[in-house]
C-alpha cells in the first residue's frame, strides 16, 4: 500500500519535471524563502547589535554623569532600546511598526520613537520580505499552481476511470496527489527551518521553536488540503485553478485587511496624545511635583509636620521638596499607568477582532501564531512598554530618595544663588548607579505557548474541514 | 469598436455567472473599502476637533495657573495637526505609519518631534483596504482572473475559428472584449468611489484623476493579458505566468528593492540624534553660561546685550540651552532627513517596472498622504516651534512684565 502510495507521488512529480511549470514555481519558490530567511537574518543581526551598542552606550553615559542635582538626572532621563527577539528573524511582526527606543524621564510616559516605518522606502505593498510573510502569502499559490489539476487532470483525460478500473482506490489515488503536494510544500519549509534552528542557536526555547515550525507545517498542510479538494471538486483543471485562486485572494490578500479593516471601524482606538490631555487634567488637580508650595499638598504637608512634630518644613530632618517629588511622581504614575493600560486595552481589543478572522482564514491564523511564538506581536510590544514604565519608575523614585535624604532644605532651595550654593545641592555621581543593565526579554515560552492555542485551533480545524470534504466528495469519484 | 460590438460583447459578458459574481464582489469590495475609509478619515478629523477643544482647554488651565512668561513657555504645549485631505479617504497611505498630530513647547524641538502618537501597530502591520489598494493591488488580479483565458477557452469550445472568421478584422473581436472588460471592471470600482467623492467633497480635478488611473493601470493589465492569452496553452498555465508576472512586480521587485535601497542608502540612526541632543541640553547646567549663551547669540545675535543673569537660574538661559541643544544636532538632523528622503525618492525607480508601485504613489501624492506630505507636516511644525520661541524670546531677554493680554499674541498654528 505504502508503494502505491509513493508510487503516484512520484509519478506526479515526474508529471511536474515535464511541465517545467511547476518545477520551475517550486525552484522560484524555494531562492525566493532562502533569500528571505539570509536576508531577514542578516537585518536582525544588525539591528540586534545597533540597539545592544546604543543601549550600552545609554547605560553608560547616564553613571559617567558628573556631580548633580538628584532631579537633574531625572530630567537627563535614560533611553532604553528594544532588542528583537531570537525568531524575529524569522518573523520580524510589527518589529518595524513600533518605535526601537524609549526615552525615560520624570513626570512623563514618553511613547518610543523611530519606528522602521518612518525610515523606510515604502515599498510593502504585500507586506515585507520577510520569511514569514513569503511562506504565510506566497507559499500557497505556489501550491495551487503546482496541485490545481493533481486530479481534475486525470478526470479531463480521462485517466482517472482507467485507474479506478486497474483496481487503484480512489481515495488512494486523493491520498497519493496528497502527498505529492505535501512534499512540495515541504521544500519550501527547509529555509524555513534553517532560519528556526538558527533562532534555537540564538537562545531561543526548543519547544517554542518546535510549536514554531510545527505550525507552519500546519498551515501548508491546511493548504494542501484546499489544492486537493478542489482538485478532486472540480469537473475541469480550468475550474479547480480559478477556484482555489479565488479562495487565495479572499483569504490572503483580502481577509486579513478586512478583518484590520473592521478592528479599526469597531473598536476605537484614541492616541496618545488625546489621553495625554485628561492626564496633564488630572496632574494639575493632583499638583505640580516642582512646586512644593502648590496647595496640593497641603496635606501631606500637614502630615510631615505632626510626624516629625515640628512647625516649619525647613525644620525638617528630611528635604520636603524631595518628598513632594517622591509623592506627586508615585500618583502621576498611578494615573500614567491607568490610561496606559486603557489604551493597551483597546489596542488588544483590536487586535483579537482581526485575529477572530482567524477562523475564516488560515493566513490570519498562522499570522498570529508566528507573531505571538516570536515575541514580535502587539502584547510583547505592549509588554516592553510595562517594563519601561517599571524601569522608568525605579531610576526616578530612586534618584527622588536621593533628592529627599542627601539634600537638605536649605541647600535645595538656594541651589541657583551661586556657584558654592550650586556645588551644596548636588550629590556624588557614585549614586547614578541606580540602572541596571537593561536587556528586554519577550513573554516566557510557557505565555507565549498558552497564547496561541486559539491561533492553532483556528489552523487545526480549517485543515480537517477541507479533509473531511475531500474525502467525502473523493468517495463520489 | 462600433456601438453593437460593444452592446453584444456586454451581453456576452454578463451572461456567464462565474463573470456577474466577480464583478458584483468587486462592486462590494469597493463600497467597502471607500465606506472604511470614509470612516477612518471621519474618526481623524474628530480626533482632531476634539483635540483643539482640549487644547484650548489645557491652555487656559496653564494661563491661570502661571504668572510668567518663563512657565508660560515651559508649561504650554501647542497642538500641531495635519488634517486629511478630502481624497485621504481612498488613499488612507502612511497616516498609519507617521504623525500627523503633535503637541510641541518651546523646549529644546528635537526631543519632541521624534515622538510619533500612531496607531495599532498590528493592524498598520496587515495594511488596510483602501481604494488605493482595491486599484493598485487587487485591479491586476480580477483582470487577470476575467482574461487570462480570452482565447484559451474559445479555442477549448472549438468556438474560436468561427469567431476569428465571422469578425471583420483579424482581431477586433479579442480586442472588443478586451474592452468590454476594461470598462466593466473599471466602473464597478469606480461607482463607490465617485459617490463617496461627492460625500466627502473631494476635488473634481483629483477624481478625474484618479480614474483614469484606476482605468489605465486596468487597461495595461487587460493588454498583458490580451498579449498572453495569444500563447496556445491552457488557460490556467496562462493564468500562473500572469499571476507569476504579477507576483514579481508586486511583491518580489518592491519589497526587493526595498531591502536593497534600505541597506545602501543610510545615515544616523534615529536613537544617535536623541542622545545627543540629550547630551547637548543637559551639558548646558554643568558648563559656564556664557559658553551657552555666546553659542546661542551666534543664531540670534539680536540678544548680544541681554544675556547676564542675576543668578544661576534664569527662563532666558533655559531657553537658550534647550536652542543650543538643537543647533548641535542639527547636522545629524539634516543627514537623517535627506536619508528618508533620498531613500523615498530612489524607491520612485521601482514604478518604472511595476505599475502597483506608480499607482499607489502617485494616489497617495495626489491625496496628501505619502511620506512627502509627512515630511511637509513636520516642517511646518518646526517653522512653528520657530515662532513659539521668537515669540517668548523678546519677554524673556527684556525681561518684560508679564502681561496676560499679551498672550493673544502667541503664534497660531495654522495646518
Amino acid at each position: 500500500m505504502i508503494n502505491q502510495l509513493l508510487k503516484i507521488a512520484s509519478e506526479e512529480w515526474r508529471y511536474w519535471f515535464r511541465t517545467k511549470l511547476a518545477i520551475s514555481v517550486l525552484f522560484l519558490m524555494v531562492c525566493m524563502t532562502t533569500a528571505a530567511v539570509v536576508i531577514t537574518a542578516f537585518n536582525v543581526a544588525l539591528q540586534t547589535e545597533q540597539r545592544e551598542a546604543l543601549q550600552r552606550a545609554s547605560e553608560k553615559a547616564f553613571i559617567e554623569q558628573p556631580d548633580r542635582h538628584p532631579h537633574r538626572m531625572i530630567h537627563y532621563g535614560h533611553y532604553l532600546f528594544r532588542t528583537p527577539p531570537p525568531l524575529s528573524a524569522i518573523d520580524p511582526g510589527v518589529d518595524s511598526y513600533t518605535g526601537t527606543s524609549i526615552f525615560l524621564e520624570g513626570h512623563r510616559q514618553n511613547g518610543s520613537t523611530f519606528s522602521g516605518q518612518q525610515q523606510s522606502t515604502g515599498l510593502s505593498w504585500l507586506g515585507a520580505f520577510s520569511p514569514a510573510n513569503v511562506l504565510q502569502v506566497f507559499a500557497p499559490l505556489l501550491l495551487i499552481i503546482v496541485g490545481y489539476s493533481v486530479v481534475s487532470r486525470e478526470k479531463e483525460a480521462g485517466t482517472f476511470t482507467f485507474l479506478k478500473v486497474q483496481g487503484v482506490n480512489p481515495l488512494m489515488l486523493i491520498l497519493g496527489k496528497g502527498c505529492a503536494i505535501l512534499s512540495a510544500a515541504g521544500l519550501v519549509m527547509l529555509p524555513l527551518i534553517a532560519g528556526s534552528l538558527f533562532a534555537l542557536s540564538k537562545g531561543e526555547s526548543g519547544i517554542v521553536t518546535f510549536t514554531f515550525v510545527i505550525s507552519y507545517v500546519i498551515y501548508l498542510c491546511c493548504w494542501s488540503a484546499v489544492v486537493l479538494f478542489a482538485s478532486v471538486v472540480s469537473k475541469s483543471n480550468r475550474g479547480s485553478f480559478i477556484l482555489l485562486i479565488c479562495l487565495w485572494v479572499a483569504t490572503t490578500v483580502l481577509l486579513p485587511r478586512i478583518a484590520s479593516n473592521s478592528a479599526t471601524v469597531l473598536v476605537n482606538s484614541p492616541g496618545k496624545i488625546e489621553t495625554d490631555f485628561s492626564v496633564l487634567q488630572k496632574l494639575r488637580e493632583q499638583g505640580d511635583g516642582h512646586n512644593a508650595n502648590d496647595p496640593a499638598f497641603s496635606q501631606l504637608k500637614a502630615n510631615l509636620l505632626a510626624k516629625y512634630n515640628v512647625d516649619k518644613v525647613e525644620d525638617l530632618p528630611i528635604n520636603y521638596k524631595g518628598i513632594v517629588a517622591q509623592s506627586s511622581e508615585k500618583n502621576l504614575s498611578k494615573i500614567l499607568n491607568d490610561y496606559a493600560i486603557e489604551s493597551m486595552t483597546q489596542q488588544v481589543e483590536q487586535a483579537q477582532v482581526a485575529r477572530s478572522f482567524g477562523w475564516l482564514s488560515p493566513s490570519i491564523a498562522i499570522k498570529s501564531v508566528s507573531m505571538q511564538l516570536a515575541g514580535t506581536d502587539l502584547e510583547n510590544y505592549h509588554r516592553f512598554l510595562v517594563e519601561a514604565e517599571n524601569v522608568r519608575y525605579k531610576f526616578v523614585q530612586s534618584l527622588n530618595e536621593l533628592h529627599a535624604h542627601e539634600v537638605s532644605y536649605n541647600d535645595d532651595n538656594n541651589k541657583y544663588k551661586n556657584e558654592d550654593t550650586r556645588e551644596k545641592a548636588k550629590v556624588s555621581s557614585d549614586n547614578w548607579k541606580v540602572l541596571d543593565n537593561f536587556n528586554f526579554s519577550i513573554a516566557p515560552s510557557e505565555e507565549r505557548l498558552t497564547e496561541v492555542k486559539t491561533a492553532i485551533m483556528q489552523l487545526v480545524f480549517v485543515f480537517f474541514i477541507f479533509i473531511a470534504l475531500t474525502v467525502f466528495s473523493g468517495r463520489r469519484l | 469598436m462600433s456601438y453593437v460590438d460593444f452592446k453584444r460583447e456586454l451581453g456576452f459578458l454578463f451572461s456567464k455567472k462565474s463573470v456577474v459574481a466577480l464583478l458584483v464582489v468587486t462592486f462590494l469590495l469597493s463600497c467597502f473599502s471607500v465606506w472604511t475609509g470614509t470612516e477612518e478619515i471621519n474618526q481623524q478629523r474628530e480626533t482632531i476637533s476634539r483635540l483643539i477643544k482640549a487644547d484650548q482647554i489645557d491652555r487656559e488651565d496653564v494661563i491661570d495657573k502661571k504668572s510668567d512668561y518663563g512657565s508660560m513657555a515651559y508649561y504650554t504645549f501647542n497642538l500641531t495637526y495635519s488634517p486629511p485631505s478630502e481624497l485621504a479617504f481612498a488613499a488612507l497611505g502612511s497616516r498609519d505609519s507617521m504623525p500627523w498630530k503633535h503637541r510641541i513647547r518651546a523646549l529644546a524641538l528635537e526631543g519632541q518631534i521624534h515622538e510619533s502618537d500612531t496607531g495599532n501597530p498590528e493592524m498598520a502591520l496587515t495594511g488596510r483596504i483602501d481604494f488605493n489598494f482595491m486599484i493598485s493591488i487587487l485591479a491586476p488580479l480580477l483582470v487577470i482572473l476575467l482574461l487570462h483565458d480570452l482565447k484559451a477557452s474559445e479555442m477549448k469550445n472549438g468556438r474560436e475559428e468561427l469567431l476569428s472568421v465571422t469578425s471583420r478584422k483579424k482581431n477586433s473581436i479579442w480586442l472588443s472584449r478586451v474592452f468590454v472588460s476594461i470598462f466593466s471592471i473599471s466602473i464597478c470600482l469606480l461607482i463607490p468611489f465617485w459617490i463617496a467623492s461627492v460625500i466627502n467633497m473631494a476635488g473634481l480635478g483629483p477624481v478625474l484623476l484618479v480614474s483614469f488611473l484606476t482605468a489605465a493601470h486596468i487597461a495595461l493589465w487587460a493588454f498583458i493579458c490580451y498579449w498572453a492569452s495569444k500563447k496556445s496553452r491552457s488557460a490556467p498555465h496562462i493564468a500562473s505566468g500572469l499571476l507569476g508576472a504579477w507576483l514579481l512586480v508586486t511583491f518580489i521587485i518592491p519589497a526587493g528593492s526595498s531591502v536593497f535601497i534600505e541597506r545602501t542608502v543610510t545615515g544616523p540612526q534615529g536613537g544617535e540624534i536623541l542622545m545627543a541632543q540629550r547630551e547637548a541640553v543637559n551639558d548646558a547646567w554643568e558648563i559656564p553660561i556664557e559658553i551657552t549663551m555666546a553659542e546661542f547669540v551666534k543664531t540670534y545675535p539680536e540678544w548680544k546685550g541681554h544675556t547676564s543673569m542675576d543668578g544661576l537660574f534664569d527662563w532666558k538661559w533655559y531657553f537658550a540651552f534647550h536652542q543650543v541643544g538643537d543647533q548641535k544636532v542639527q547636522p545629524l538632523v539634516s543627514s537623517y532627513r535627506k536619508m528618508i528622503e533620498k531613500r523615498y525618492d530612489n524607491a520612485g525607480w521601482v514604478s518604472l517596472v511595476s505599475p502597483a508601485t506608480f499607482v499607489s504613489r502617485t494616489f497617495t501624492r495626489l491625496a496628501n498622504t505619502d511620506p512627502i506630505s509627512a515630511w511637509e507636516y513636520e516642517d511646518r511644525v518646526r517653522a512653528y516651534h520657530t515662532s513659539l520661541k521668537e515669540y517668548f524670546y523678546p519677554y524673556l531677554f527684556k525681561k518684560v512684565e508679564f502681561d496676560k493680554r499679551e498672550l493673544d499674541k502667541l503664534p497660531k498654528y495654522n495646518p
